[in-house]
């Protein structure tokens, strides 16, 4: 027994000092379990890098100019075509019993699997198809003239082959001289595109003015009937103009027929590897190029080049080639005419949640219902869209102030300003939480100093408050832009269409035409990958069309992203 | 002093608010009040839109108007009668063979065209099923065929001839033809023309023709007439007159073969008989209530193919025809009876060609005796009088009795009854010259709630199926409408997303949560948070026409990465369990995670390589002949179905009956030798899982349950598991952001409390936080339910777009949200197919209104509970 106070402290010390067994309880480190979940979210993060890498390799190579090899098979055919992908495939039995012997021992011995290559042959128009698969096994030879040229047509596509020769409106032109079939060429697509705008623009013009008074008789005549005076006078007056038009349209369609006649006059022949030829207008290439023969600096300029074409230009050969200006500028008109509306529905809901509102039952609701709204599918809203927006306002619209124009539909139809309105609806929900985070964060003592100096309620909020939100504001804005510019299934019923004639804004009154279909970006994609007569042909431009939407889109979330974190840095230990 | 005054006066500020800021500050209340409640008025407005566009779809039909007039027609008893598109003129022929015409509104006569049978009697009548052309058997053996076209013409004001008789508001007559004021200043002339056509022979000279059926098909240049002919012997014969126009003499030479049916069994009388428009069959209705079906595809040998008993004894057969299409005979009896029958294939049918007579449906017997009937010329819709006076509108395919119409006050029953051709009204004559007419309007008769979501037995299947076809190239198409396969199209599309998201995104949640490093939480949280920003129209581009390719190429490494993967992961963790712990704690953060990227590109390139001994262990060689179920059995693929099972099973066992003594020795070891134990036990689990799993694949392989056919089956490309992949990318972020925002927001204190009392990090995660945020992780799920249920761009693009009801994960969907997108743009509006299709984006809508609700109550809750820790 301890004796002494020390004596008793060094006794507990030794009864508590001592040493616990050093377990190893390895099921309470739950290593494997630990390990399963970072697999999971390992994949997680692979299958999101994975994609954005595919995405964005397929799309950045897509405009590199390829070579465009020349591959004589066993049997005597010649393939000659950019190399568009290869793959390994299974052979079935029917395949393989006409083959030579080694070659199914070697094949058997890659457990059945063979390699082939698919060839962009181009020249629809001659062989009917665009596309032709090589297997390795049927190669004999490859090379890679310096002579074939690579060209993009205005129609039927690509064409693959060699220039027999050049007519240049009278003057043959000799073998080797490029620059001055470059030169020829800048000329007849600058003719080309004066002839686009004399009957786009100035054609298009003196049309619209015609159907603009052929509006106006009808008008009269519902209004007044058939017999009435003023629809005489109307009558006359639209008479009178009418001669002007004639004189405009004759002139301009004369000066359209000139250039044609002249442009006829500049062609080219061309062959394709097997001998057969054909002939063109100058003006009918886009780009032409000799594949085999460029240097790098060639090539990233026609790199660059077919990026321009893509950025500005409107599609051609049924969207799967050509630019997509059109799409973006639908989707950027569409967006923007989204955000306006929706920005004052979810500000105002915002604010009232935050500012007006008592905790209780209703607000309740209020939150279910935002949530119910963000959790809707995005279909239903198309279809609400469509039964509601555009058949039924739309319908009433069209008969009070369109009836010169039924039967056909103007508002009673799917175009910029139905859209717009259903996919504000459908982005309220993030406009509203992204605003009610922003409230939160402005601090209360400002509001309390504000109402302490005698403000009023709204002057708090319109003077204080709202200012201070606004760069929480302008992030929910750019998520809603950014969930917009995303959403494709409500668009296929409202609006969206597969070409569009004009953009929804041009020079003529009223310069933004709501009523009007237009082009998407996402609808695009759909369009190029699932509606075209090959969707082959079609990948590429889906996958930069799909680079260009997912840049878009990264952007304005990183915009957001920003903008959210310069808010937070800027509100962080600000206390007064 | 007086400076102090001035300057304070100057300077005096008024004490009251200004009017314009207490006005303002009361607008922006209530526009601000009214503002944010709207949002209640959006959702509801939403709902009740969509329920008022699909209200009319179940709301039967109705009566518009009714008239009935005595007609100023003969005695004779009406052998056939037809009206016009628009309800102005009747055409009705007697057996005195005259052609009477009447304005159906006032019920006068009119002067119409006279038909001459050189004095021969007509004691047979039939017309075309659009009532255009006629042929009229006569008393000596004859048939001649002819035109009655009651025909519409627009004429301007300035056409219409002068001295005309007003009849109505509407119409005028000239004593021919009615002319009827339309919209626009113009008129509509309706008049009767008729043709006739020379007699040609068909019976012996002198016997009567008591009954014909007539059909006319072939081409425009090569017109065929199809018809049979009962006589007054009893005799049936099925004649075929063909038309050859030639082009130069415009000479019509008409050849005309007949071939005569076996004479009927002994005692039966022969009282209709009805043929196709091909002639391929020939039906002949006996009194007693018998059906001869006679099988006429070789013209010149038919044979008796079957004798059916249709009615039950005593009741006697009146009213028997085809509706449109003619698949669907209508048989009425004396009883009342009113049912259709299918010529069906059928394995035991007793008949000489395999076909049997199969009732499909029973339509509600009329009291008294059917007496007439009349079918639509657009759809399925068919009228029946009965004796009792008594019109019923049915529709055959939904079985409903949509109009019962009272009868008129002293009628007798009706003679003649016919549905007009646009289905909008009923005209009845009976015997004593009464003609009722009722204007209807029966918009959508086909869709019932049965016909929806319940099994349908539409005409050409063998028995009621749940089938979505809303249009094929026919005129005479059924539209199938049934939400069954789109409802579980949408079932089968969420539950493979959620059985491939569910454990990926609540894992990666789980871990992000409690086991990174904050800085590697900033980097990793944005990165998924990527993925929810992916459009889905690229989602579905990419895996339809990049992975699904890809797949079915490489099908057998796909599922071994199913099994590979966890295996490879749990391998991987035994081989670091062997590290000393120091080294294990001081590798615990960014290098542990960084092995784990490692161990999941190993085993993807494993998966590559040894993809095709996979398939030879598993799947006998050839996955897509396997899963078609021409080679292997079920075994292998058994077998790694029940390996997860048996695994936890033979785990669960091991813990009741050996936890304790593994523990003791697993304690006794240090380091790297308690790591090689934890492995051995690892080891041998998964031997006796294996032979657990084995032993249950063989006991059912034995028992012949096979898997293919159900869960698995014919491989497509575009197929359910791709599109579980690529809605994985759409549902996984949905989930992994709010259950990572639920386990975070656990309090800190919880976690720093578990921790200092010892536990590990893996048990505070599952003992202590998993617990505490389990209704936030669940809410989780269940909104990651509701997207995965709307989602529409994937479904289009990567699920085949097939409409079939299997659970084969190999198979394609089509789903309510897919099927909206790609037919309602070409739906006309306000048509059946609108409604329904609005009627499916409602079913979405409630569906994902559901779950959300109890998704955000259990959210409030959770986060009041939260609030409480």
């Amino acid at each position: 027994m301890p004796a002494t106070i020390e004596e008793a402290a060094l006794h507990t010390r030794r009864i508590v000092a001592k040493p616990m067994p050093r377990v190893t309880d390895l099921s309470a480190r739950g290593e494997p379990m630990t390990w399963l979940l970072g697999g999971a979210l390992a994949l997680g993060c692979t299958m999101i890098i994975g994609f954005l890498m595919l995405v964005f390799w397929n799309g950045i190579v897509t405009f590199w100019p390829k070579q465009v090899p020349v591959v004589t098979l066993t049997d005597g055919q010649v393939v000659a075509g950019e190399a568009f992908r290869t793959e390994e495939y299974r052979l079935g039995a029917e395949q393989l019993k006409d083959l030579p012997a080694e070659i199914r021992t070697r094949i058997a011995a890659a457990s059945g699997f063979a390699s082939r290559t698919l060839y962009r042959t181009g020249n629809y128009d001659i062989y009917n198809e665009d596309f032709r698969w090589v297997s390795d096994f049927q190669v004999a030879k490859t090379e890679a003239p310096r002579d074939i040229f690579f060209f993009e047509r205005l129609e039927w596509g690509a064409f693959v082959g060699r220039i027999t020769s050049v007519d240049l409106a009278g003057t043959a032109l000799s073998g080797g001289d490029d620059d001055r079939l470059s030169r020829a060429h800048i000329q007849a697509r600058a003719r080309l595109q004066r002839i686009r705008q004399i009957e786009h623009d100035e054609i298009g013009a003196a049309n619209y003015a015609v159907e603009q008074d052929r509006l106006r008789v009808r008008r009269a005549v519902l209004s007044y009937g058939e017999a009435a005076p003023e629809v005489a006078a109307v009558r006359a007056e639209v008479e009178k103009r009418a001669a002007g038009f004639k004189r405009d349209y004759d002139a301009l369609a004369a000066e359209a027929q000139r250039l044609k006649a002249d442009d006829e006059r500049y062609r080219i022949t061309l062959a394709e590897i097997g001998g057969r030829e054909k002939t063109l207008k100058l003006s009918d290439l886009v780009r032409f190029y000799p594949a085999n023969a460029l240097g790098i600096f060639d090539k990233l300029a026609i790199y660059l080049s077919r990026w321009g074409e893509f950025l500005t230009d409107a599609p051609r050969e049924a969207n799967t080639e050509g630019g997509v200006l059109p799409a973006i500028f639908g989707t950027a008109a569409m967006t923007l005419l989204m955000v306006i509306v929706v920005a004052p529905f979810g500000i105002i809901t915002a604010l009232y949640l935050r500012e007006y509102a008592k905790q209780g039952r209703l607000v309740s609701i209020v939150r279910i219902s935002v949530n119910n709204l963000a959790g809707v599918p995005s279909i239903v809203y198309g279809v609400f869209g469509l039964g509601f927006f555009a058949y039924i306002l739309g319908g009433s619209i069209d008969q009070i102030f369109f009836s010169e124009r039924l039967p056909g539909p103007t508002f009673g139809t799917g175009g910029l300003l139905w859209a717009s309105l259903t996919l504000a609806l459908l982005t309220v929900p993030v406009v509203i939480v992204a605003t009610e985070e922003a409230l939160a964060a402005v601090p209360r003592s400002m509001r309390e100093g504000s109402l302490a100096c005698g403000a009023s309620k709204w002057q708090t909020i319109r003077y204080i408050v709202l200012p201070r939100a606004m760069p929480g504001i302008m992030t929910g804005l750019i998520l809603a832009m950014a969930r917009g510019a995303g959403e494709v299934a409500p668009l296929m019923l409202v609006g969206v269409v597969k070409l569009a004639p004009e953009l929804p804004i041009d020079g003529f009154f009223p310069y933004v035409h709501l009523e009007r279909s237009f082009m998407h970006l996402g609808f695009h994609i759909f369009d190029v990958g699932f509606q075209s007569r090959n969707s082959e042909a079609g990948k590429p431009m889906v996958f930069v069309t799909t680079l260009l939407l997912i840049a878009l889109i990264a952007g304005m979330n990183a915009t957001a992203i920003v903008v959210r974190n310069r808010l937070k840095r800027k509100f962080v230990g600000s206390q007064f | 002093m007086a400076s102090t005054a001035k300057t304070s006066a100057r300077f005096e500020r008024k004490r009251e608010t200004r009017k314009s800021v207490l006005i303002i500050d009361k607008i922006a209340d209530w526009v601000i009040r009214i503002g944010g409640l709207m949002v209640i008025v959006a959702v509801f407005g939403i709902m009740a839109f969509l329920v008022a566009v699909v209200v009319p779809l179940f709301t039967g039909g109705r009566v518009i108007s009714s008239t009935d007039k005595q007609l100023e027609i003969g005695d004779a008893p009406i052998l056939g009668a037809s009206v016009d598109d628009y309800h102005t003129l009747a055409a009705k022929i007697g057996a005195d063979g005259k052609l009477e015409i009447f304005h159906i509104a006032t019920g006068r006569r009119l002067q119409g065209p006279v038909l001459d049978f050189g004095g021969r009697r007509v004691t047979a009548f039939e017309s075309t099923f659009d009532w255009r052309d006629v042929a009229f058997g006569l008393d000596n053996g004859s048939v001649r065929f002819g035109t009655v076209v009651i025909a519409g013409q627009v004429i301007t004001a300035q056409q219409l001839p002068a001295g005309l008789q007003r009849l109505d508001a509407r119409d005028q007559t000239d004593g021919t033809a009615v002319y009827s004021t339309i919209p626009g200043n113009q008129f509509r002339k309706i008049g009767v023309t008729t043709t006739l056509a020379p007699p040609q022979a068909v019976a012996p000279e002198g016997v009567a023709i008591t009954a014909i059926d007539y059909h006319l098909g072939g081409t425009a240049e090569r017109p065929t007439k199809t018809f049979v002919s009962l006589d007054a012997n009893g005799v049936v014969r099925l004649s075929r007159a063909e038309s050859r126009v030639n082009i130069m003499t415009r000479q019509v030479r008409t050849t005309l073969t007949t071939s005569e049916m076996p004479m009927l069994p002994q005692g039966a009388v022969a009282k209709k008989a009805v043929t196709t428009d091909k002639g391929d069959q020939v039906y002949v209705a006996a009194e007693s209530g018998a059906i001869y079906r006679f099988d006429t595809r070789d013209f010149g040998k038919p044979m008796l193919a079957e004798t059916a008993e249709l009615l039950p004894p005593g009741a006697k057969l009146t009213v028997f025809g085809f509706l449109l299409g003619e698949q669907s005979l209508v048989i009425g009896g004396s009883d009342g009876t009113v049912d259709i029958y299918f010529r069906l294939e059928r394995a035991n049918a007793g008949t000489t060609d395999g076909f049997k007579l199969v009732r499909a449906h029973r339509m509600e017997p009329h009291r008294g005796a059917v007496v007439a009937f009349s079918a639509s010329q657009r759809g399925k819709l068919f009228v029946t009088a009965d004796a009792g006076g008594e019109i019923w509108l049915r529709h055959s395919t939904s079985e409903q009795t949509m109009l019962k119409l009272t009868k008129t006050a002293g009628a007798e029953s009706y003679r003649a009854v016919l549905l007009s051709p646009r289905e909008d009204g009923v005209l009845a004559i009976d015997g004593r010259g009464k003609a009722s007419f009722w204007e209807i309007a029966v918009p959508h008769p086909e869709t019932t709630l049965g016909t929806i979501f319940g099994k349908t037995w539409y005409e050409g299947y063998d028995s009621p199926t749940y089938t979505w076809q809303s249009s094929a190239g026919t005129d005479s198409f059924e539209p199938k409408l049934s939400l069954v396969p789109l409802i579980f199209g949408t079932i089968k599309a969420t539950f493979y997303a959620l059985l491939f998201a569910v454990p990926v995104a609540l894992l990666a949640a789980i871990y992000t949560a409690e086991f990174v490093h904050p800085s590697v939480r900033a980097t990793v949280k944005p990165i998924m948070e990527m993925m929810a920003s992916l459009p889905s129209v690229v989602l579905g581009f990419i895996a339809a026409l990049i992975l699904a390719p890809i797949v079915e190429t490489w099908i057998s490494s796909v599922l071994m990465i199913f099994v590979a993967l966890p295996l490879a992961l749990l391998v991987a963790a035994h081989l670091w369990q062997l590290l000393p712990i120091d080294t294990a704690v001081r590798l615990q953060g960014v290098p542990r995670f960084a092995a784990m990227f490692v161990v999941l590109m190993l085993t993807l390139w494993l998966c590559v390589a040894l993809g095709p001994a996979f398939e030879t262990a598993f799947f006998a060689g050839d996955l897509k002949a396997w899963a078609n179920g021409s080679i292997g059995t079920g075994f292998g693929f058994l077998f790694l179905v029940a390996m997860p099972l048996s695994y936890l099973a033979v785990f669960a066992l091991t813990r009741r009956f050996a936890g304790g003594w593994i523990l003791d020795q697993g304690r006794a070891l240090r380091g790297a030798r308690a790591g090689a134990f934890d492995t051995l036990r690892w080891v041998v689990s998964l031997a006796a899982a294996a032979v657990l799993s084995a032993g249950l694949a063989g006991l059912l392989t034995s028992i012949g349950y096979d898997p293919r056919g159900g869960v698995v089956g014919t491989y497509v490309q575009r197929n359910t598991l791709v599109v579980g992949f690529a809605m994985g990318f759409a549902v996984i972020p949905i989930i992994y952001t709010i259950a990572e925002d639920a386990l975070s927001a656990v309090p800190e204190h919880l976690r720093a409390a578990s921790l200092a009392c010892g536990a590990t990090p893996w048990q505070t995660a599952t003992r202590v936080i998993l617990p505490t945020a389990i209704s936030g992780v669940f809410a989780a799920i269940m909104i990651g339910m509701g997207r995965a249920v709307g989602e529409t761009m994937i479904v289009v693009m990567a699920a085949g777009n097939t409409p079939i009801l299997e659970w084969n994960v190999f198979n394609g969907l089509r789903a309510l949200s897919a099927n909206i997108a790609v037919e309602l743009p070409e739906a006309v509006r306000d048509s059946t197919l609108y409604r329904m299709l609005f009627l499916a984006a409602l079913t979405l809508f409630v569906m994902t209104f559901v779950v959300n609700t109890v998704a955000e109550i259990i959210r409030q809750r959770f986060r009041k509970r939260a609030v409480q820790l």
